[in-house]
């Protein structure tokens, strides 16, 4: 074999070596995504959770108003259970919430109303609905499943100066989603959702910024969570106080039943 | 047009009066037409149009009749592969307490869903319906009103509105406004939306929904849809299109329809007699004229057709000044109609629009023209026969031949034996109306010669009163008969008219008032609300306890009563508690046996039925009934066919514990009270306000009081009738006034050569105004005569086609001793002029007439 020859066939064995590492990176990116998500949603496991909320929501004209919520949540990721009961102000205080998730499937959900002296279930065909006037749509509040989307890790960047993967998160042909896409960023030193960008399409509808992130018996928590409908030019911004993770909490907590006594 | 113009004209420039009286015919004909038919169609397309509005994208809603269903149902239908959203509704029409405004049309809805379905225009253009939709869900006190309700009563965001509610007057809080389109815009703007839990608590709907709203997936079709849901949910639910909804309500108010239809095309029948009358009497009239065009070469089709023409140009100027009176009017009637379904049916619909479409004008003139040409065929027939030799030969055609005489009466001795046989032969339908109006035809044909008759026997009577003048009227009716016959057959057709509403009328407050007097013997009754038959709210039943403990009470009946829908047609369904009844009501079935009727109905191994329903469905003791509910089908057999008036579609009656059965549902729409012997009425009905005021929304009703709200609905429901009599006796006026003056020219010579020879104008005066009472009486009698036949074939109607009640017969002679005054008088009236016309008229002019 000649000397030409033999520098060709090195070549185009290279180039196969070449080409086989760059498909693999895709693969070992989408693998990573997969993955930091997977490790972020780890770190915030928790048997239950409790804390005391401050819903502020703020118009498009600036009109502000607040209601006090207290939360509490039994079950990890996917199969948990959530009662939110309203505090403040006198209009809604007494009515609550019951929400059933399911891995699977959209949640459950029920709300006890004090002034008629009903509970009811909310039919949630229409998820893109907002949530009773915030600018979170009742899909926001469901849990994520990570098995339910596709992820793609897009880069770095950093939010409120902390550096974060910038990852792709695309709903699965059987996750019915009011969106087509979001970008979702984790922080990289302790992989801590910082935003989750939500779009339809190509645009832009719904952010949501994580702040105030604490660490509260080891899991990195946001304490301050605000949700912007991009198209509405509104803000719902959410003050957790009193975060508490792991509470014995009954599972009697969480019927429909007692969300009379809230 | 050349002997429009050269012959026509002329004489109806020379007797404008009488062209205007004959013009009057039509006009009073084809307003009435219009009104009732643009009224009718304004309250059918306004209910529908509510629906439609409401319905909004909704495809297919499920319903179970007036009951409702449970809520459980919903769970259901949105577990269904083939639904895309699907919501409930409830639906209650309240007093706005506004002055002015009337009724409201409250939306209870699941704001979380329903914008899936409907578009809330807001106010200010946000996507929000209102600013905090929590806050709404919340307080049980929100509503949402439509700009146009809220612009014309000062209504901002913030507003207390008070609405009547199963607890009594609520204040409600405007938290959102909703621009005035699609939704917003039903029911005339009068619509406010509230939350559907809160709507169920005040309206007393317990945990049930009127309906559902959906819309399928896409991909799905709707046939598809609906038979997965059919087949879901069994054949109590009805799922449908909301456009059928408006089909339902229009064979609901079907009897009613039919006797406006019915009202209408008799005015204009009677509208075409004037008409008849006006062209016997100017055929007549212009023999002479008529004769000279013959001579001149005119053939019999120039006559036929300048006659014809003459009829139709009336028909045109009538039809025309008749359609823009009708519409005038429609609009009142629209509300006496949309006041008199709420009242009848419980469905508060109001035409807020007057709904006339082309089709049904150009309907109302081509019918006009047509009714005007048709009356005057025969005159035209009659004119283009006419000798030319003959026409010159005065008063001999006013004369009947012997011939003539013969042909009358034999005709009509067939056509009575064909009509006696119709009605004995056979049952059918076309039959039984072909022998109606083969006897309305004899009773036309024998016309003349029953005028030639009885002004004989009035002769003598007439010459008592005054000799003279006497005579000369009743030989005036004698030597004219066709003259004559024309005003009476329209003044007979109008009282036979009068009389048969009457009767029928008469015999239906008899019926409702016996049925009364038997059904609804209990001393108080206590309803949720002012209208006996609206269904918006309820009474728990716990409250029966509550009532049984006021002092003075002695027992309780609970009624539940709502529409069903059995074969196609919507009846009433009562449940009651058949055992107690047993004990206070002497409710005998018309056939079967009272025991067994009650020992089966109370076990719920039987049903009774009214005798309408039966009527009309061909129904028999121990016929099985079939009856959809929500929770079963009811298979029951009939016990007992019993008298009852609760819905001129017929009604079914169960006892209460099969209607929870299958219905699961023991709300109450009435509490029958029954005191104690010692009880005052006023202090028990006191003592029930005092108990629940504050708490629940009342009304407690008195028997005399219940009893004359009834027979006060039945006033309305008559009242169109009533309207008819007046545009009978109207019509009739018009006749006789129309005939007066005809005769009156007719005579001008003879008159003249009266008053030449010493006649005082007294004298000429009471010729004539003996000569109208002649015309007036000799049409009372024929006319109550043939209204005593008209009233059966009328009473066998409403019997087979309109409610199948037996209503007895009674002829009304309280109503025909009142029209005779009323007909006279009118005469007398209507002769004054012709008669101060005649004696102040020129001697010489009135000699020369030719």
């Amino acid at each position: 074999m000649n000397r030409t020859k033999q520098h060709l066939i090195f070549a185009a064995i290279a180039c196969a070596l070449a080409s086989a590492r760059l498909g693999n990176s895709r693969l070992y990116a989408a693998d990573s995504a997969r993955q930091i998500i997977d490790e972020a949603q780890n770190r915030a496991t928790s048997k239950s959770e409790r804390y005391e909320g401050l819903l502020e929501t703020i118009g498009e004209g600036g009109e502000r108003a607040e209601k006090r919520w207290s939360f509490e949540r039994l079950g990890s990721h996917g199969q948990s259970k959530v009662v939110i009961a309203f505090k403040a102000p006198a209009e809604v205080k007494g009515v609550a919430l019951l929400i059933v998730n399911h891995p699977d499937r959209a949640s459950d959900q029920w709300m006890w109303t004090p002034n008629i002296e009903r509970d009811r279930r909310i039919a949630m065909q229409d998820r893109s609905t907002r949530f009773f006037g915030t600018d979170f749509s009742f899909e926001d509040l469901e849990e994520r499943d990570v098995d339910q989307f596709d992820y793609e890790l897009l880069g770095e960047q950093k939010i409120e100066n902390a550096l974060c993967w910038k990852i792709q998160s695309v709903p699965k042909q059987a996750k019915s989603s009011q969106y087509t896409k979001s970008i979702v960023y984790v922080r990289k030193d302790n992989y801590a959702f910082a935003r989750i960008e939500s779009f339809v399409k190509d645009l832009a509808v719904r952010r949501l910024n994580y702040s105030s992130i604490t660490n509260i018996q080891g899991i990195w928590t946001a304490k301050s969570l605000s949700m912007t409908d991009v198209r509405r030019g509104s803000l719902t911004r959410l003050t957790l106080e009193k975060v508490e993770y792991n509470v014995p909490l009954s599972e009697d907590r969480f019927t429909v039943q007692s969300l009379r006594d809230r | 047009m050349i002997l429009l113009r050269l012959i026509s004209w002329p004489y109806f420039r020379k007797h404008l009066l009488r062209t205007a009286l004959t013009t009057a015919g039509i006009v009073i004909g084809v307003a009435l037409f219009v009104a009732v038919r643009v009224a009718n169609n304004s309250v059918v397309s306004g209910f529908s149009g509510t629906v439609d509005r409401i319905a909004g994208k909704t495809e297919l809603q499920i319903t179970a009749g007036e009951t409702g269903f449970g809520e459980e149902i919903l769970e259901q239908v949105q577990a269904a592969s083939s639904v895309r959203v699907a919501v409930p509704v409830i639906e209650a029409v309240v007093d706005s307490n506004i002055k002015g405004q009337g009724s409201v049309l409250v939306m209870g809805i699941d704001m979380t869903g329903d914008r899936s379905l409907r578009d809330y225009d807001l106010e200010d253009s946000k996507d929000d319906v209102i600013d905090d939709p929590l806050i709404f869900l919340a307080q049980a006190d929100s509503l949402i009103v439509s700009k146009e309700f809220a612009d014309r009563n000062h209504i901002a965001v913030g507003t207390r509105l008070p609405l009547g509610t199963a607890e009594g007057t609520k204040t409600f809080k405007v938290r959102g406004i909703v621009k005035t389109s699609g939704l917003a815009s039903a029911f005339g703007g009068n619509i406010a939306i509230m939350d559907i839990y809160a709507a169920q608590k005040m309206f007393g709907r317990g945990r049930t929904f009127d309906r559902i709203d959906l819309a399928r997936k896409p991909g799905v079709a709707i046939a598809d849809c609906e038979k997965q849901l059919g087949a879901l949910l069994g054949p109590g639910f009805h799922v449908q299109a909301p456009s059928s909804r408006g089909g339902q309500f229009e064979t609901m108010i079907a009897s009613y329809s039919l006797m406006v239809s019915l009202s209408s095309a008799f005015a204009l029948f009677i509208g075409m007699f004037i008409i008849y009358n006006s062209f016997s009497t100017a055929v007549a009239q212009r023999r002479s004229e008529i004769g000279i065009l013959r001579a001149l070469g005119a053939t019999r089709g120039q006559i036929r057709a300048l006659f014809l023409g003459e009829s139709a140009v009336i028909g045109v100027i009538g039809s025309i000044i008749g359609l823009v009176l009708g519409l005038l009017i429609a609009r009142a009637i629209a509300a006496s109609i949309g006041a008199l379904i709420a009242d009848v049916y419980g469905v508060a619909q109001q035409a807020y629009e007057l709904a006339t479409s082309p089709s049904i004008l150009a309907l109302s003139l081509v019918v006009g023209i047509a009714t005007s040409v048709a009356a005057a065929l025969i005159p035209a027939s009659s004119a283009a026969d006419v000798d030319p030799v003959r026409a010159i030969q005065k008063g001999s055609y006013q004369l009947l031949s012997a011939g003539e005489h013969r042909l009358r009466v034999g005709l009509a001795c067939v056509l009575c034996l064909i009509s006696a046989a119709c009605l004995t032969l056979s049952t059918s339908r076309s039959v039984f109306y072909a022998g109606y109006l083969s006897l309305v035809l004899a009773a036309l044909l024998v016309v003349p010669l029953l005028c030639v008759a009885l002004a004989r026997a009035l002769r003598p009577l007439l010459r008592r009163i005054l000799a003279v003048e006497g005579t000369l009227a009743a030989d005036s009716l004698i030597r004219a008969p066709r003259r004559t016959s024309a005003t009476v057959a329209a003044l007979m057709l109008s009282l036979a008219l009068v009389v048969a509403f009457a009767g029928m009328a008469q015999a239906s407050y008899s019926s409702i008032v016996d049925w009364m007097n038997v059904s609804l013997n209990s001393d108080l009754f206590v309803l949720p609300s002012q209208n006996l038959v609206t269904q918006t709210t309820r009474f728990p039943v716990a409250m029966a306890q509550e009532l049984a403990a006021v002092n003075g009470v002695d027992r309780i009946q609970m009624v539940r009563s709502g529409r069903i829908t059995f074969k196609d047609t919507p009846v009433m369904l009562v449940a009651l508690e058949l055992a107690s009844i047993q004990q206070t009501v002497d409710l005998r079935p018309i056939s079967g046996s009272k025991e067994e009727m009650y020992r089966k109905s109370i076990a719920g191994e039987g049903l009774l039925v009214s005798d309408n329903l039966a009527e009309l469905h061909r129904l028999k003791l121990g016929d099985i009934v079939d009856l959809d509910a929500p929770y079963g089908q009811v298979h029951l057999p009939i016990v007992g066919v019993v008298v009852d008036q609760s819905d001129q579609q017929g009604t079914i009656i169960v006892d209460r514990s099969v209607f929870i059965r299958y219905w699961h549902d023991d709300a109450v729409n009435i509490f029958r009270l029954y005191l104690k012997p010692d009880a005052v009425h006023a202090d028990v009905r006191q003592r029930i306000f005092d108990r629940f005021e504050g708490k629940r929304r009342v009304f407690v009703l008195t028997n005399r009081e219940l009893k004359q709200y009834i027979l006060k609905i039945a006033d309305r429901w008559f009242g169109l009738v009533y309207l008819q009599i007046a545009v009978a006796v109207l019509v009739a006026i018009l006749g006789i006034f129309n005939a007066l003056t005809v005769s009156i020219t007719d005579r001008r010579r003879e008159l003249g050569v009266l008053r030449a020879v010493g006649g005082l104008h007294s004298q000429i005066r009471g010729t004539i105004w003996l000569e109208a009472l002649s015309v007036a009486a000799i049409g009372l009698v024929v006319g109550g005569v043939l209204g005593a036949a008209n009233l059966y074939y009328v009473l066998e109607i409403v019997r087979r086609d309109i409610s199948g009640l037996r209503l007895d017969y009674h002829f009304p002679i309280s109503t025909m001793a009142a029209l005779v005054p009323i007909i006279l008088a009118t005469a007398f009236l209507a002769a004054l002029w012709p008669a101060e016309a005649t004696v102040r008229g020129s001697l010489v002019e009135a000699l020369e007439y030719e």
